[in-house]
């Protein structure tokens, strides 16, 4: 009787002792917070190296090279992504479009073969595009290439949170639009990318944090003059070993991906990531 | 009821305007906007594709003049790179059992007792900005004067044994994959109605008893998923053997595509172990879709 008073969903009429039941809870509380320390600790470790000398004295001076050395490398990060998701927009969003609205022929077929880059393991992408820049297509190292392999092991990120977004979309709101006399552009500029935003702005932080971060295709095609923030941070410890100036730049390059995601937690909330690769 | 006659309406409306406009076939329209995502697809995913299985199947560059076909490359891959097979395949699913056995638990308090959610999504991104800078950071926190050196010295752990061991490369394995394993646990669990483990327990089941006997069924689709996911993306794995691991872990496929191709240019070797790599993320990512059914269940 006494746990019928118990809250819902905790009760465990097994064992009428309270104290043991609490003891339960703060251990399964504990659990989460260990993993939480795991997960910040890579991080945290990194912050706390790139901030101290070999002397064990506390300074900021390997931040120096972050805008120093490195700042060419974070433009070009920076440079790559934005590009990156642009592009990623303007394919990604006609083709959610057609998947969702238009009646096509082998449409899983068609999207199957849009994600086939999503599922191949990143160097066996980087491995094939390297040979095949360098002998079938006879593009030099450049930057093109490089958002070249961006956008196409990416879109498929900013096409499924659109996907999404599409089919919750009742076609009412189009119709309404469209019975009051606007035109189809005016439709889509005014009524659609506004309620879709959520979900296009779930494909951008996805594309952001993946490519921003991305190291492993950009080392197989990356040229002298292409190396980007993350693949410098990878390339230092392999030449360097462990810096405090490396461990500066990656400390900024987390830093900014999480305000980035921080940013959108708080302008979004976090439902829209569902079913995509953030949670 | 009253809307009906008015939607219909709309309904007529909307098709006269596309039966009027010539050109319109709706078919052709939705071919033009799937055109560029398609000619990106071919271009860049499925053209290299193929060209990597070509070169995978020559030898000594005779794929750049004549062309001439030959399995060398794949009795190769099968005979000296069979341990390196093994061990990529046994690190990724060690680190998704690994994965599996945290996870569950974990997924379990967040979805039935946590109420700071939030918190732990974000704090879950923190793995996600990338296996390199994971194993960066566990490196230094290895390393025998890291920053937690007095709190393992206090329990009695001498942890930089664990720099450049399989331990250390199964653990930031795990702790990439984490979050899919949470994923996926997480929104399998959500669907399971807490009544039914209260009524397990009210009709005197032990709590090993609910779990095998209603959680671990009901839930079996998202740990399949799970761990098919997780197993999928780990075997790809390359940052965290490179700087934690010791040469028997270095020699994941990965990492020996690199020294192949870029290192000694021997592109055939290379290409065949990808394509080999490839045959079965595709294999691991074609089951799990089977399962799961996707988010698009296009």
């Amino acid at each position: 009787m006494a746990s019928l008073a118990a809250p819902a969903g905790t009760l465990r009429p097994r064992f009428p002792n309270i104290s043991l039941k609490r003891l339960g809870d703060a251990l399964a509380h504990g659990y989460v917070w260990v993993w939480l320390v795991i997960f910040a600790l890579p991080f945290l470790a990194t912050l706390a190296y790139s901030l101290r000398t070999a002397d064990g004295v506390w300074t900021l001076s390997a931040y120096q090279y972050v805008l120093g050395s490195f700042k060419e490398n974070l433009l070009l990060s920076l440079q790559t992504t934005v590009l990156t998701i642009i592009i990623n927009l303007i394919i990604a969003i006609p083709a959610a479009y057609a998947i969702v609205r238009h009646p096509l022929p082998g449409k899983s077929f068609i999207l199957s073969a849009l994600n086939l880059s999503l599922y191949t393991p990143a160097a066996v992408m980087g491995v094939s595009l390297v040979i095949a820049y360098a002998f079938l297509f006879r593009i030099p190292q450049t930057m093109i290439g490089l958002i070249a392999a961006y956008v196409v092991g990416t879109f498929p990120l900013m096409l499924v949170p659109v996907i999404v977004a599409l089919r919750d979309l009742p076609l009412v709101f189009e119709e309404a639009a469209r019975t009051l006399g606007a035109t189809r552009m005016q439709t889509f500029w005014r009524v659609e990318i506004p309620l879709l935003g959520p979900g296009i702005s779930a494909g951008i932080l996805l594309t952001f944090v993946i490519i921003f971060n991305e190291f492993l295709v950009t080392l197989f095609i990356a040229g002298p003059s292409t190396t980007t923030a993350a693949l410098r941070v990878y390339n230092l410890t392999r030449t360097a070993g462990f810096q405090p100036s490396t461990a500066a730049l990656a400390t900024t390059m987390q830093l900014i991906s999480f305000v980035v995601v921080l940013l959108f937690f708080r302008l979004f909330g976090s439902r829209y990531l569902k079913g995509t690769y953030l949670i | 009821m009253t809307h009906a006659p008015a939607e219909v309406a709309i309904e007529y409306e909307i098709a006269d305007a596309q039966v009027s406009k010539p050109l319109a076939s709706p078919r052709l329209r939705g071919g033009l906007l799937l055109a560029p995502a398609v000619v990106v697809a071919i271009l860049f995913s499925i053209i290299p594709l193929g060209y990597l299985l070509q070169v995978s199947l020559t030898q000594d560059s005779s794929f750049f003049f004549t062309v001439e076909y030959t399995g060398e490359n794949y009795r190769e891959v099968f005979t000296r790179y069979r341990s390196a097979i093994a061990e990529t395949v046994y690190l990724a699913a060690a680190s998704s059992i690994l994965d599996l056995i945290f996870g569950y638990p974990f997924a379990y308090i967040l979805i039935r007792k946590v109420r700071y959610r939030e918190l732990v999504r974000t704090m879950m991104t923190f793995p996600l900005f990338g296996p390199l800078y994971l194993a960066f950071g566990l490196f230094y926190i290895l390393l025998p004067n890291g920053p937690l050196g007095p709190i393992f010295t206090m329990l009695g752990i001498d942890i930089a044994k664990y720099l450049f061991s399989q331990a250390a490369v199964l653990f930031s394995m795990a702790v990439f994959t984490f979050p899919f394993m949470v994923m996926n646990i997480g929104a399998a669990l959500s669907n399971v109605d807490p009544m039914l483990e209260e009524a397990a327990k009210t009709l005197g089941a032990k709590p090993w008893q609910t779990f095998t006997r209603i959680l671990f069924p009901l839930s079996w689709s998202g740990i399949i998923a799970g761990l098919l996911l997780c197993f999928g993306w780990n075997l790809g794995v390359f940052a965290q053997p490179q700087l934690l691991g010791s040469p028997k872990e270095q020699s994941v496929l990965s990492i020996q595509m690199f020294t192949k191709g870029l290192v000694q240019f021997n592109y055939g070797l290379a290409a065949a172990l990808g394509v080999v790599l490839m045959v079965m993320a595709f294999a691991v990512t074609w089951i799990s879709l089977r399962f799961s059914r996707g988010a698009l269940g296009a």
